[in-house]
């Protein structure tokens, strides 16, 4: 194949930019054929890569001719990797690694053929008229790599592992972050920087998230309304409990009561309740995991005890099921509800019905 | 040093977790004989918050947050001896001592009240801090919530 001896003669011809040895150890299988090495790579590589905008046929070849490479295609593709942003830097080298490695592999499989780079060179400068469509992501690769192969400290990344770019592509462990005109660049400043739009993330956060807070301009004041908002919780969960603690002596909280009435349905799940209840009365150490076995125990409705308070209750329930509240009054007065019933049913003599 | 986090994470389980988890607390509370003797109503009122607070800090993802655990661990060392933790502050400034002013005084002054506020702040980066700050706020929520949903069933006036 044509594309072949170009490959082969592409890697020769810019030997002199330097192809990492360690990846010849790297062999993406197939070596036959540069196109088909090409179909090797990942789909979206592949397409990345015939799809990649071009430098035409000429410019490429002009291109190719110096071994020294200084890359001068139109601006637009060499923006693409001159670009200091580093996710784009990766992906390119990612794809210089790779077809490094097919270079290599074309270097291996062809070096009979191979004599002198510049023999070759107008050889596939005319090869490149003639054939741009297949050849012009040949070029574009060695140009990538040319281009690339001028930065030694990229030169050094290409060394690695490719699964070592496309990782720090995703999970920076660090990153390179751009410096904004008319602001430092030393390495305090833009750690600095980072930390700061982290923390401003996260005020952002908490500012959806206390209510009255997106109208305070400044940081500070927003901070002092977050921590008056967590003061003013924590005090109301203390007042909470000492009223809990005023009530609390009248009812008696039993647990298998309280779960089952929450997590089946309002009305069935209260009689099962109680049910439960005259059954284990003093089952207090309970596990999730328990519970849940409990529960699909109750998924068949047992004939509810027979229940002095029948009457009583189910209007009740009936009544707060039409309400529709929202589920959390609902369930939860239901559960209230059902610790009326449950301690009535317990100790009559104690219980003041609360329906 | 990363700018670019993924999404912060701050969600917390529905309030039947919490409800679950509360009255477990409360129904354990209540098998301790001396709890309804109506002298020691403060005591009472101690423990019931501090079932509450352990409560939530289980239901609202145990161990997986800084703050809950920190609030378990002085839970259980409140049952031996009452001693608070000694915050440590000193190791979080060593870390990041950096030439340039990188702390304003002010929003250190109000991470420092956050640090006391929330469980668990001492040993905290300030971003750190935030994001449990966001996380204990939805969970105390939720947990006053609940409370509020009982004490109003339990005593309708």
């Amino acid at each position: 194949m044509d594309l072949t001896g170009a490959f082969g003669a592409r890697s020769a011809a810019v030997g002199a930019c330097r192809e990492p040895p360690g990846l010849e150890s790297l062999h993406l299988g197939g070596g036959d054929g540069g196109f088909t090495a090409l179909l090797e790579l990942p789909p979206t590589q592949a397409v990345e890569l015939l799809h990649f905008t071009d430098p035409s046929p000429s410019s490429s070849q002009a291109a190719v001719a110096g071994v020294g490479l200084d890359v001068s295609p139109p601006p637009p593709p060499l923006h693409a990797y001159g670009a200091l942003t580093f996710p784009s830097n990766a992906a390119l080298m990612e794809r210089a690694a790779r077809f490094s490695v097919m270079a290599n592999e074309q270097q291996n499989g062809n070096v009979s053929g191979e004599t002198t780079t510049t023999s070759s060179v107008p050889s596939n400068s005319d090869r490149v008229k003639t054939e741009p469509g297949e050849t012009d992501s040949s070029q574009r690769l060695e140009n990538n790599r040319c281009g690339i192969g001028k930065r030694k400290e990229l030169d050094k990344k290409v060394k690695g592992s490719t699964k070592k770019k496309s990782k720090s592509s995703e999970e920076l462990p660090y990153v390179h972050v751009r410096a904004r005109r008319g602001q430092a660049t030393d390495s305090h400043s833009l750690a600095e920087r980072a930390r700061r739009e982290k923390i401003n993330a996260r005020m952002k956060l908490l500012q959806e998230l206390v209510p009255g807070c997106d109208k305070i301009q400044g940081t500070a004041l927003v901070l002092d309304e977050i921590i008056n908002h967590v003061q003013s919780l924590q005090r109301q969960v203390e007042m909470l409990s000492m009223r809990l603690a005023a009530v609390n002596p009248r009812v008696d909280f039993n647990l298998d009561t309280l779960l089952a009435s929450e997590n089946c349905s309002l009305i069935d799940g209260s009689f099962n309740g109680t049910a439960m209840q005259l059954a284990w009365p003093h089952q207090v150490t309970e596990t999730e995991q328990s519970f849940h076995h409990r529960q699909l125990q109750l998924q068949q409705p047992p004939q509810p005890q027979q229940w002095p308070y029948d009457g009583l209750n189910q209007p009740a329930w009936g009544r707060e099921d039409d309400q529709g509240h929202g589920n959390e009054h609902n369930s939860l007065m239901a559960v209230s509800e059902n610790l009326m019933v449950g301690s009535a049913s317990l100790h009559p003599n104690q219980v003041k019905m609360e329906l | 040093m990363a700018s670019a986090d993924k999404p912060i994470n701050t969600d917390v389980p529905e309030k039947d977790v919490f409800t679950l988890h509360f009255l477990q607390s409360l129904s354990n509370l209540r098998r301790q004989n001396t709890f309804n003797s109506p002298e020691k109503t403060n005591d009472r009122v101690k423990k019931i918050k501090k079932a509450a607070y352990v409560s939530m800090a289980r239901a609202a993802g145990g161990t997986n947050r800084l703050w809950s655990r920190a609030l378990l661990r002085r839970a259980a060392k409140e049952n031996s001896k009452v001693v608070r933790f000694p915050r440590r502050k000193k190791r979080v400034t060593c870390l990041r001592r950096r030439r340039s002013n990188r702390r304003d005084p002010v929003e250190e002054e109000e991470a420092e009240r956050l640090r006391n506020l929330v469980p668990g702040g001492g040993g905290m980066e300030t971003s750190k801090l935030m994001e449990e700050t966001a996380h204990y706020i939805k969970c105390l929520s939720m947990q006053v919530k609940v409370m509020q949903c009982l004490v109003d069933g339990l005593a309708p006036k």
